[in-house]
């Protein structure tokens, strides 16, 4: 039986709530899908869009971006700002062919460990899904 | 060397008798119709005035790589070596610009994966019967049944293609069609000239390139240059499109521990072309890089090389999307005083 | 619609003023059924100024495309205005970039002249070949008439106007210091079919779709030259270090390219269709940017170059933007 696809998932957390959130998540010992690949940031209006079409190039099967809830973002308005972004990320991505469910995108706060564990579970059934990224992976094999 | 003539209907077998070869020709590739890998000999177009993008893409591709590495390893992989092909359908001003480009990668330093595929890739002309509107080759030292640069040169009758094989290569592609086609006729060698005739008849555009070479030095500070570039864009189009141009940026590409040095088109009209790493730019505005490409094709090349870098093929001028018309700076340079 | 010799005697006046540096337009091309943008430095030059279905290009890029070299000691900045002769949808161009600060109000003369479409050069060329002279054109009553050389043609307009006049909904300039002529009246609107039929594909369709497309980019950056909106001095798709997209041309790089660009129009394309009319590739860009703008007008009720209170999409937030995807 051949071994069962595992999605590679970069993940943006923002260092206030989400990462927090996943820390917390750490700590209290929460059982959850080991596909991450976290990268800290300040805020997740930090998050240039572009990121996550990088990331997918490099190799990700799925993208995540989390941050504060809307109203309490760290720096006020940031992710007002990436939500925005994102919403419009969201749709161009989608409409060039990658499949929906790859960008994920998630409001966790610090105390939210609990939510973390679904929200990551939910976006590693998704990246599943959706099977090995290839459409516009850097095709290093043939360079 | 003997002409073959090959009715239409047994281009398909010609197509196959070249199975050995790696095949190029002209094809829909996305939206226009470019040089590709055949697959599909039904999907081969000759029927076109000429490519967008030209030939010069199969012997200096737009991106290719020189060689491949990985990090903490100091072998370097130079990429597979390449097999026979035959790039078909080329016209005859592109053809010939491969020839002026030639001089270029055989100057001081020989280029390897340029040299190695004009060594290994024979080239089939197409004449052509019908010039498109912005064609000069005639101006230029061309020619629209020009032989220079060509293996094998076609020219397209009624029914049937003549074959006409100019070289050792030439001769053993047409070996190989031998069993498919027939000897050519005086009637038929009669009726190839005639087309060649007309076709040159059909060429519209002249521009007197005399005098043209030793005239630019001259117009260094001419108000010609400030009008042209007023309204250019800075794209690569001209650049690109162009079969004589030749520039390329050489970059390290590197993802985690793996890598590569490849090279891609560059153009002389981008502005980071001259920029310097301490911020300096020689050619700071469209001027001086209009300028430049002007006085590189019509006053550099022919005092290094002894030839006008530019085939008159007319693709700068159809492609430019604010018509910059090189005939009609050409026509300024010669009436400036 | 404009009388073309009222507009040269506007041009004569404009660039006879102190104030005003050069005045662009558009002129005769140099064959077949080309334009070209037109200096007017000199009221003489005026002359040569036409406006017909030819006139596709976008002047507002000039606005934004001049090089701004360092001022000689002694030498005082040249502040005189440029004039512009805009369509409706370059005056699109102008107000957005307004919006942005990419140019100053102050800077701008802009000569309004009401539009009914211009031609698509494939679709004309396919109907008449082989056209070596230079052509005239004008508009009719829902026509597009051409002078061949073998006498006067007339087209049906959907026959050779460029798609995006067929749902062009701003033939008017929205901003004017001078009007050219006399208003024209609305004659398209835009459902967003084209968009529409692709969203309801199969992701696997699409993509199939676009990889073809993207995987025959020549990276000749005609598309950011020619948009009126790429003006950053230091754009992303030329930065090496870091490198957001490498200039290797492949079906990756690529894709990242068109995606980058159209990310960053996201709010402030203004429809002119340039891009698509210049990509010597055929590369349906307007599909791909078009895209954004129906979700900025769904979403956020936006159009981009309209109001030139407005400020930048993305800019700018409400804080009851609606995003349900979000987990």
């Amino acid at each position: 039986m051949s071994a069962q696809f595992e999605p590679n998932i970069v993940a943006f957390l923002c260092n206030w709530c989400s990462y927090a959130g996943a820390d917390l998540a750490g700590t209290s010992r929460t059982h959850y899908p080991p596909n991450l690949n976290v990268i800290r940031v300040m805020c997740s209006g930090r998050v240039n869009p572009l990121f996550v079409v990088n990331a997918l190039q490099q190799g990700a099967d799925g993208v995540l971006v989390s941050g504060c809830h809307p109203g309490d973002c760290h720096y006020m308005e940031g992710n007002f700002h990436a939500r925005r972004r994102f919403t419009l990320l969201r749709e161009l991505i989608e409409y060039v062919g990658v499949e929906p469910g790859r960008f994920n995108m998630s409001w966790v706060s610090a105390s939210e460990g609990a939510k973390w564990k679904d929200v990551v579970g939910e976006v590693v059934v998704k990246a599943k899904e959706a099977g090995p990224f290839k459409q516009f992976r850097r095709d290093k094999i043939n360079w | 060397m003997d002409i073959f003539k090959l009715r239409k209907d047994k281009f398909a077998d010609f197509l196959a008798s070249l199975g050995g070869y790696k095949l190029f020709a002209p094809q829909k590739v996305g939206e226009s119709i470019r040089f590709a890998p055949v697959t599909d000999a039904g999907k081969v177009e000759l029927a076109l005035a000429n490519t967008t993008v030209p030939p010069k893409s199969i012997f200096f591709p737009q991106t290719e790589t020189l060689y491949r590495y990985a990090l903490g390893n100091t072998e370097m992989h130079p990429p597979a070596e390449g097999e026979a092909g035959v790039v078909l359908g080329v016209r005859p001003c592109d053809a010939r610009a491969q020839v002026i480009v030639d001089n270029l990668f055989s100057w001081d330093v020989d280029d390897p994966y340029y040299l190695e595929r004009r060594k290994k890739i024979a080239v089939v002309g197409l004449a052509c019967n019908k010039p498109c509107v912005n064609c000069f080759c005639l101006s230029v030292g061309g020619d629209p049944a020009s032989t220079e640069g060509l293996d094998l040169l076609m020219t397209e009758l009624d029914d049937a293609y003549l074959l006409q094989p100019l070289t050792e290569k030439g001769e053993k592609l047409s070996q190989a069609v031998a069993a498919v086609a027939e000897a050519a006729e005086t009637g038929d060698l009669d009726e190839a000239e005639k087309l060649h005739r007309q076709a040159r008849e059909k060429i519209n555009r002249k521009v007197e390139t005399d005098g043209i070479p030793q005239k630019l030095p001259g117009l260094w500070d001419d108000a010609l240059w400030q009008n042209t570039a007023a309204s250019c864009l800075g794209c690569g189009i001209c650049t690109f499109l162009c079969p004589t141009c030749h520039c390329f940026d050489i970059q390290d590409e590197v993802e985690g521990i793996d890598g590569r040095r490849c090279r891609m088109w560059d153009s002389c009209m981008f502005k980071e072309y001259t920029l310097h790493a301490s911020g300096h730019n020689p050619r700071p505005t469209r001027r001086e890089r209009t300028r430049n490409r002007i006085n590189h094709k019509y006053n550099y090349f022919v005092q290094k090389f002894d030839v006008i870098a530019c085939v008159g093929c007319g693709r700068c001028i159809s492609f430019c999307p604010v018509n910059i018309d090189i005939v009609e700076i050409l026509r300024q340079v010669k009436e400036a005083r | 619609m404009v009388d073309v010799e009222k507009l040269k005697k506007i041009a004569r006046e404009t660039i006879s003023r102190d104030d005003v540096r050069c005045l662009i337009g558009w002129r005769q091309g140099s064959y077949g059924f080309r334009a070209a943008p037109h200096f007017v430095g000199k009221p003489e030059e005026a002359d040569q100024l036409i406006f017909s279905p030819l006139c596709s290009h976008n002047l507002a890029t000039y606005l934004t495309l001049a090089e701004k070299l360092p001022v000689p000691r002694g030498q005082e900045p040249d502040t005189r205005k440029v004039a512009l002769l805009v369509k409706g949808c370059d005056s699109r161009a102008v107000v957005q970039q307004l919006v942005e600060q990419g140019i100053r109000r102050e800077n701008v003369l802009v000569i309004g002249c009401p539009c009914r479409g211009v031609v698509d050069q494939k679709k004309v060329e396919a109907k008449y070949p082989d056209m070596g002279a230079a052509v005239t054109a004008d508009w009719g009553e829902k026509t597009v008439i051409f002078n061949l050389p073998s006498g006067r043609v007339e087209a049906p307009r959907e026959e050779v106007l460029a798609g995006k006049c067929m749902t062009c909904r701003y033939p008017n300039p929205l901003l004017a210091d001078i009007e050219a002529g006399d208003a024209v009246a609305v004659w398209g609107s835009d459902e967003y079919t084209d968009v529409r039929e692709m969203e309801a594909g199969d992701p696997r369709q699409r993509w199939l779709f676009w990889e073809e497309k993207f995987s025959s980019c020549i990276r000749c950056y005609s598309c950011r030259n020619v948009c009126p909106m790429c003006y950053c001095e230091d754009c992303i798709l030329d930065r090496l270090n870091p490198g957001w997209v490498w200039r290797s041309a492949n079906t990756s790089e690529n894709t990242a390219f068109q995606l980058a660009r159209a990310f960053h129009l996201a709010g402030r394309c203004i429809e002119c269709g340039e891009c698509e009319r210049v990509c010597p590739v055929d590369i349906p860009l307007m599909k791909l940017n078009r895209k954004l703008t129906k979700e900025v007008r769904e979403k956020f009720a936006f159009e981009p170059g309209t109001d030139p209170e407005s400020k930048p999409l993305q800019a700018s937030y409400r804080p009851d933007d609606k995003a349900d995807f979000i987990l």
